[in-house]
């Protein structure tokens, strides 16, 4: 019996195989979509629309080979063909509706509403949280989408070279220039809060 | 110690480089994602032990990196979804 002719596996065989190598990367692959779409229908649109296209390919896809950045890349591709079009406008959160809040007097009355010193360092850092989002989402979608691959994902510069379809140079330059970016919109936030840039 | 940093920051590098600092700035996001070669990283780590400015940028580039590796929360993925992509593979012939 040879294992190696995919297409002769029977459907049962081959949903069992696609289950168990690909539904794993369930749940990074719907946190990209949502960072690249920002809202969340269109991520399980999108997430949904990945599997279907893998699927349809997955006779090429080499067991044991890397499942997930095979996935990432069919999830990149399908947002920048049909997604982008689709949306036109993608649900941005505005940096500096944020920042206005957050040079508003208000921001002494946070700390105040936790009690203790658990609940006072959940929502500082809920407030982090909160502040890397916001300043992540006002990237550009390119920058946004080389800082999830690398820091949040943990991709090497070949596989995102993959995922991209770009050189590695081109992935080099480009993280260096998304990390500038997020550099300068969390210092302000960084200097608004008394710490020093 | 003030001496021994202009030292290393007025060092010309042979390969293009205007000095040590800059030579160092390019290979920081090596450093902090990895994938610096071991020749990389030992010149990179005898450089910043007396680069008091090359030191502190490597350490706020690993902070921001921190900051999205450890702070950026996660989104829940729907519950429905992974059933909903099983149903439609089902279909599928």
């Amino acid at each position: 019996m040879s294992e190696q002719t995919g297409k002769q596996m029977s459907k049962e065989e081959k949903d069992a195989r696609f289950e168990a190598e690909l539904l794993p990367v369930l749940d990074p692959l719907y946190n990209f979509a949502y960072r690249l779409t920002l809202d969340e229908d269109d991520a399980n649109d999108l997430v949904q629309e990945t599997y279907l296209k893998a699927y349809r390919f997955f006779d090429y896809f080499e067991q044991g080979t890397n499942a997930k950045a095979w996935l990432f890349r069919i999830l990149k591709n399908s947002f920048i063909n049909e997604f982008r079009k689709k949306s036109k406008q993608p649900a941005k959160v505005d940096y500096s509706e944020v920042e206005g809040y957050y040079n508003s007097d208000d921001v002494e009355g946070e700390g105040g509403v936790a009690t203790t010193t658990d609940m006072r360092t959940e929502s500082v850092q809920d407030l982090i949280g909160d502040e890397v989002a916001s300043a992540l989402n006002a990237l550009p979608v390119d920058f946004r989408t080389v800082i999830i691959l690398c820091d949040l994902e943990g991709f090497t510069y070949e596989e995102m070279a993959k995922i991209l379809d770009i050189p590695i140079g081109t992935v080099r330059s480009r993280l260096h220039r998304a990390r500038n970016s997020l550099k300068e919109k969390l210092e302000k936030y960084a200097k608004s809060m008394g710490y020093n840039g | 110690m003030e001496s021994k940093f202009t030292e290393a920051h007025q060092r010309v590098s042979e390969d293009g480089y205007e000095s040590e600092c800059d030579k160092v700035a390019h290979l920081l996001d090596l450093m902090i994602d990895g994938e610096a070669s071991s020749e990389e990283q030992s010149y990179f780590n005898t450089h910043i032990e007396e680069c008091i400015p090359c030191f502190e940028s490597h350490h706020k580039q690993k902070l921001l990196k921190g900051l999205v590796s450890g702070h950026l929360k996660r989104v829940i993925v729907p519950e429905s979804l992974a059933l909903s992509i099983k149903a439609r593979i089902q279909e599928t012939v």
